[in-house]
């Protein structure tokens, strides 16, 4: 696959992307506890004159050029000043992880057996310094992903997908090298920067992508903030990030990095090409390092109205608002698009041995774990099956009582270790990072817990950077030092079966460095309905590959789920047009208003 | 000799011997003796010395007392918040201390517990750190010369060095297992191996000194000119005299490395989780935010760390007092 190189940048992020829909039901009305997950809470049009204040506890994770970045935050953000050809619906609810037009004036068209995608783009669409946006810009957007000394955070799919520049290319490309490929912009100055063969611009409002192989997710790609248009003359390569000329609704006024990012109406922005954003304040100021108590305590004060990164509230906030009914009341508690899980390796014995992975299954203390991830409100719901709920076409299940015997079924444990040959138990591993105090939390409440059936777990804890480089993600070493479970989390870079799975749980996403596979999962059945995900383009028949592939897994017993991730977030009353959007698991930024 | 030791505290006689105004007690008493008197007139430090004695028996017995530090009551906790039910982070008494926020762990036999990985590393460190000190700081102050060129720079060179950078990367990059090691047991070595190797110069530099104005007495001169050699002058006639800034800084030095200790387990470097130390258990108030909505979790291990440091500190502030009076108070 062609995908494989995407695995070590798709790992850096895994706060990447995801989306979040809620369980629960709080129908039309829209105030109280999770008003905004499934409805608009304060839909309003009116135009205010104040300043819309976001904060952060840290600095802008990787960069403000969207070309460059792989966070949810920075994905949400990015709407405000830039078009993709296709994003994620401005809705509340399961709607708004639907893929629609932003840029393009439809999805793309298909042809020459899925080999060839194509895009109109609209025509009146204009920078913020009012020159008209043309297909060549975001051919030259697309360009610039090829250079990844200069740009290396955002997601690699183009030069995966894309047809390679020439017979050498595609030669080394077989071998997992780049020589002789499209450089990028910078380094190949031909045709009027215009070098890219597997990208056309026929005309100024058409674009034409090239695919090497079939890849029915290609509207997902372009979503990414990536197909953003670029002005060539205007790019300032690094730089670009000071200030990306805008086409969304707010354009930069000043920005310094670490410190404060200003943003102001777009002048050139028209509402009518840009159904998904609004241009509702006067101002748009985003503060960084705050100190995430502060950040807390002045968004409930009511000084910010948003806190950036999404990913909720710290402890001692969390504490008040669930204690305080009418702080409660204007809290939201999506699920965010992580599952957190952990894969048992069935490359390890004695987890070669499918029962004693399933005896894992039975003796794991699901409550303790989903305690050790700050509970059902920051933690999050306990997890049965190997996709959170909102992937679509993920269906709920439960093979190994998590949900209804939650801590634990050790009769059933010691029967699967009697058919796994190892009645008194076994020695195993766990990794997990050691620098996330919740991982380290879950390993030591699984060791506890599979201590009930003399299963005897030994913690290898690593840092996050070296995590997947260095250890749990190289199988020889997990080999070597006989660890048979990894701690893990995920959040696809789009919500269907093959975004959630490909990387984690098919066998060719199986690498020997930085492997994101940790179960080294090789099951022909997962491999091959995840193959067909490429040339399958009728929704419910993806949708059915999605659950099979989950069940699969969770028969496999290669992955222990433990919590479809939640945060607790706090809705401003400032705020009109709050909701969640679901791809993102947090308040859609692009449509914020306020009062 | 028995006759100093039936001195009564209250006596006023030591001042009266040490002025050298009665006469015939004199002979009678070593350096030890004076300094021990001295010391158990400064009830600080007796205190401190007290309560030192009272850690150690903790740290070696406590554990063999208190409950399992790795056993879960997760029906103390409550499951929205995380933390624990009750006042004072759930105290009761099954749990003097208390319980563990998520996990509802004893803290007392946390904290016990916790205790003897803390003097275990912070001892064997600081032995370490002596053992080398003292030898190469004795043979550089004796021999002077280009052997105290060399050794004296590489003190600066140790003594600049990095330590908490170079610390959190060797423990990143060693194995799970090695020279035989593995698990804790290997951490507790490479974390007294690390501490104590890059404490040395500082007893060193303290050697050297000493042993530079020792040298020029008249008592090495005599040695020698009888014919004693480098190495009985070094640990015959200097290392007797050198007793007293050893015990002095080695009791100061152990305060220093139980915070270093502390200090790499707060980054994440120190114990293997599920073995408590105190520096782990402040990590992890802090890292969860567990500070804000369960004050005791991290005052208990904080408190341990502050009166062990504090015990350690004013009973060697008392020890060089009584062995050393022209440092004066």
């Amino acid at each position: 696959m062609g995908l494989a190189a995407v695995g070590a940048a798709a790992t850096l992020a895994l706060a990447a992307c995801g989306g979040g829909s809620s369980s629960s039901s709080t129908g039309g009305t829209a105030t109280g506890f999770n008003a905004a997950v499934n409805s608009v809470v304060n839909p309003s049009s009116h135009k205010s004159s104040g300043t819309l204040n976001f904060a952060s506890s840290a600095a802008i994770p990787d960069s403000t050029d969207p070309g460059n970045t792989y966070y949810a935050q920075m994905w949400n953000l990015t709407r405000l000043y830039a078009m993709p050809l296709t994003t994620f619906k401005s809705c509340p609810g399961p709607c708004g992880l639907q893929v629609v037009p932003m840029l393009a004036t439809g999805l793309g068209v298909v042809s020459n057996n899925g080999l060839t995608w194509t895009y109109h783009i609209k025509p009146n669409v204009h920078f913020e310094d009012g020159t008209l946006v043309t297909s060549q810009d975001v051919k030259y957007a697309v360009e610039r992903t090829f250079d990844r000394a200069k740009f290396p955070l955002g997601p690699n799919y183009y030069a995966g997908l894309l047809a390679p520049q020439n017979a050498t290319c595609a030669k080394s490309m077989a071998a997992g090298k780049t020589t002789g490929c499209y450089p990028g912009p910078y380094v190949d100055r031909s045709k009027n920067l215009m070098g890219l063969n597997a990208v056309q611009t026929p005309n100024s409002t058409t674009i034409v992508f090239h695919l090497a192989k079939p890849f029915a997710d290609f509207n997902y790609v372009t979503a990414i903030p990536q197909s953003a248009p670029v002005p060539p003359a205007k790019d300032t390569g690094a730089n670009y990030q000071l200030h990306p000329v805008s086409t969304g609704p707010y354009m930069f006024q000043s920005y310094q990095i670490n410190k404060q990012l200003t943003m102001v109406p777009n002048p050139h922005w028209n509402a009518a090409t840009d159904p998904n954003a609004k241009q509702l304040v006067s101002k748009i100021v985003l503060t960084f390092n705050v100190n995430p108590n502060d950040v807390d305590n002045r968004l409930l004060a009511g000084d910010i109205q948003v806190d950036l990164p999404g990913t909720g509230v710290q402890a001692a906030a969390r504490t008040k608002i669930l204690t305080t009914p009418s702080l409660k009341a204007q809290s939201d508690n999506p699920v965010s698009g992580f599952e957190w899980f952990m894969t048992l390796n069935n490359k390890v014995p004695p987890l070669n041995n499918i029962h004693c992975r399933i005896a894992i299954e039975y003796a794991a203390n699901k409550t303790n774990n989903q305690t050790a991830y700050g509970g059902p409100y920051a933690g999050g719901d306990i997890a049965s099956t190997a996709a959170p709920p909102n992937v679509v076409g993920q269906k709920h299940f439960d093979l190994y009582e998590a949900t209804t015997k939650s801590q634990g079924d050790l009769t059933k444990a010691k029967q699967q270790l009697q058919a796994c040959g190892q009645p008194n138990g076994f020695t195993t591993g766990i990794t997990y990072r050691s620098d996330r105090p919740k991982e380290s939390a879950v390993a030591q409440a699984m060791q506890a817990a599979l201590a009930r059936v003399g299963i005897k777990l030994t913690l290898h804890g690593f840092p996050t950077a070296s995590y997947t480089s260095n250890f749990a993600g190289v199988p020889n070493y997990v080999h070597a030092h006989g660890i048979g479970i990894a701690t893990y989390g995920w959040a696809p870079d789009w919500p269907d079966g093959y975004g959630e799975f490909y990387f984690i749980a098919d066998g060719h996403a199986i690498s020997p460095v930085g492997n994101t596979n940790l179960g080294e999962l090789n099951d022909p059945v997962v491999n091959t309905l995840l193959g067909k995900f490429a040339t399958e383009t009728n929704a419910s028949v993806r949708n059915s590959y999605t659950s099979q592939v989950d069940m699969q897994i969770m028969k496999d017993a290669a992955f222990l789920p433990i919590v479809y991730a939640k945060a607790l977030l706090y809705r401003s009353p400032q705020l009109t047009n709050v909701y969640v959007q679901a791809y993102y698991g947090m308040y859609n930024y692009a449509v914020l208003g306020l009062k | 000799m028995a006759a100093p030791l039936e001195m009564t505290p209250e006596s006023p006689a030591p001042e009266a011997i040490l002025e050298g105004v009665s006469g015939e007690a004199i002979e009678g008493r070593s350096l030890g003796q004076i300094a021990w008197i001295r010391l158990k007139r400064d009830k600080v430090a007796i205190g401190s010395g007290i309560f030192i004695l009272f850690l150690l028996l903790v740290a070696i017995f406590g554990p063999y007392l208190v409950q399992d530090p790795t056993v879960y009551h997760s029906n103390l906790i409550n499951p929205t918040l995380s933390t624990p039910y009750g006042r004072f982070g759930g105290v009761s008494l099954a749990h003097p201390l208390g319980v563990e926020p998520v996990s509802g762990r004893d803290m007392l036999s946390r904290v016990v517990n916790g205790a003897r990985v803390s003097m275990l590393i912070a001892v064997l460190a600081t032995a370490l750190a002596v053992t080398i000190g003292v030898v190469m700081g004795i043979i550089s102050g004796y021999f002077g010369g280009w052997v105290d060129a060399v050794i004296a720079r590489s003190m600066d060179v140790f003594l600049a060095f990095p330590l908490l950078v170079f610390a959190i990367a060797l423990v990143g990059v060693i194995p799970s297992s090695a020279f035989g090691l593995s698990g804790n047991s290997l951490r507790i070595g490479l974390l007294i191996f690390v501490i104590g190797f890059f404490a040395w110069p500082y007893m060193g530099r303290i050697i050297r000194g000493q042993t530079l104005s020792l040298r020029e007495r008249e008592f090495v001169d005599a040695a020698r000119s009888l014919g004693a050699r480098g190495p009985y002058v070094l640990f015959r006639e200097l290392l007797p005299n050198l007793v007293a800034p050893i015990l002095v800084y080695s009791t100061l030095l152990i305060p220093t490395n139980i915070l270093f200790e502390a200090a790499l387990s707060y980054l994440g470097v120190g114990i293997i989780p599920p073995t408590p130390s105190w520096g782990g258990m402040i990590s992890d108030a802090v890292n969860n935010g567990f500070f804000n909505i369960d004050p005791m979790y991290m005052i208990i291990p904080g408190l341990a760390i502050f009166l062990t440091v504090m015990a350690f500190n004013l009973f060697g502030d008392g020890l060089r007092d009584a062995l050393d009076p022209r440092s004066g108070r």
